[in-house]
């Protein structure tokens, strides 16, 4: 008989345990990670849109080169680049200044076709992502670009 | 040789000691998932407070880009602004520090050139957690109503 009680409290002291490790312990919450990589993607967009080409692109935008880039390349910069080389390579060095400093995986594409897409850098995410597409208006059809930002 | 009786209060106590190192164990594992539980949400103030930092800098009406005076434009800076925000910050210490606690505020430019400016700093050796919350936004040039690239790097000391 005491030997049942005995056991019936180890019983007990079992699941006290069980519930104490399942629902006492809390995760710790990444909230930052969550609103940082949502912020990355819209602002990065916004922003690269935005920007002026140097110089040697007549200080067109992104988005002006982007459209160019769509419409049948005819724009030609200084450098001997058209509007996609110039807008493909003023990507990579922003986003090598940035992403890659970072430590942060990206996808970037710039279509009209997502299966032929006019720019495309970085690498698909495998896991999470928080993505962003700018549909950008062009004289026939709607161009895209869009960012996924990784974990 | 012990009676009866003498043995029965042996395994009582013997009980009671169980008993109470049962509750002792019980009571210091409470303790360490209190501790753990307020160490994580401790934590998570200080994370909000990182993000409600970077949130006052984005949104600060002293660096913002502003359109035709009124509107302002969301994830710009203009570069004009940029000095005379550095020298209002420094004159102003507490109000900014009352916004920002102990924080680094910088500006740097990637594209098409390399530029960086200093806008708040305050710091302090006694801290925990640090957070650094990059931003990426246009740098707005209004004499050539040109845009470059820049990042908004938000230090936050907690």
């Amino acid at each position: 008989m005491e030997i049942l009680g005995l056991a019936i409290v180890i019983v007990l002291i079992f699941v006290a345990i069980i519930f104490v490790v399942r629902l006492g312990f809390e995760k710790p919450s990444n909230i930052r990670a969550s609103f940082v990589s949502s912020q990355l993607a819209s602002n990065m967009l916004n922003a690269f849109l935005r920007t002026s080409a140097r110089d040697d692109c007549f200080q067109l935008t992104m988005t002006e080169l982007l459209q160019d880039c769509a419409q049948g390349k005819a724009i030609k910069c200084n450098n001997g680049d058209d509007s996609c080389k110039y807008a493909n390579s003023t990507a990579k060095e922003i986003f090598e200044k940035t992403f890659d400093k970072w430590n942060t995986n990206y996808e970037f594409l710039a279509y009209t076709d997502i299966a032929r897409p006019l720019i495309g850098l970085g690498e698909t995410c495998k896991a999470d992502k928080k993505s962003e597409l700018f549909p950008i208006p062009i004289s026939s059809q709607t161009m895209y670009v869009k960012l996924d930002v990784c974990g | 040789m012990f009676s009866k009786s003498q043995i029965q209060i042996g395994e009582t106590v013997a009980v009671l000691f169980v008993f109470f190192i049962l509750i002792i164990i019980g009571f210091i594992f409470y303790v360490k998932v209190i501790k753990s539980n307020l160490e994580v949400e401790k934590d998570e103030i200080s994370q909000i407070r990182s993000i409600s930092i970077a949130q006052r800098v984005m949104f600060l009406p002293e660096l913002q880009c502003s359109d035709d005076i009124v509107k302002e434009v969301s994830d710009c800076i203009d570069r004009l602004k940029i000095h005379a925000a550095q020298d209002i910050m420094k004159e102003n210490e507490i109000y900014y520090y009352d916004l920002f606690g102990f924080s680094e505020v910088t500006i740097a430019q990637i594209y098409p050139e390399n530029k960086k400016w200093a806008v708040y700093s305050r710091k302090t050796e006694d801290f925990k957690n640090k957070f650094v919350t990059n931003v990426p936004v246009s740098i707005y040039h209004p004499m050539t109503r040109k845009y470059g690239f820049g990042v908004l790097t938000i230090e936050t000391l907690s």
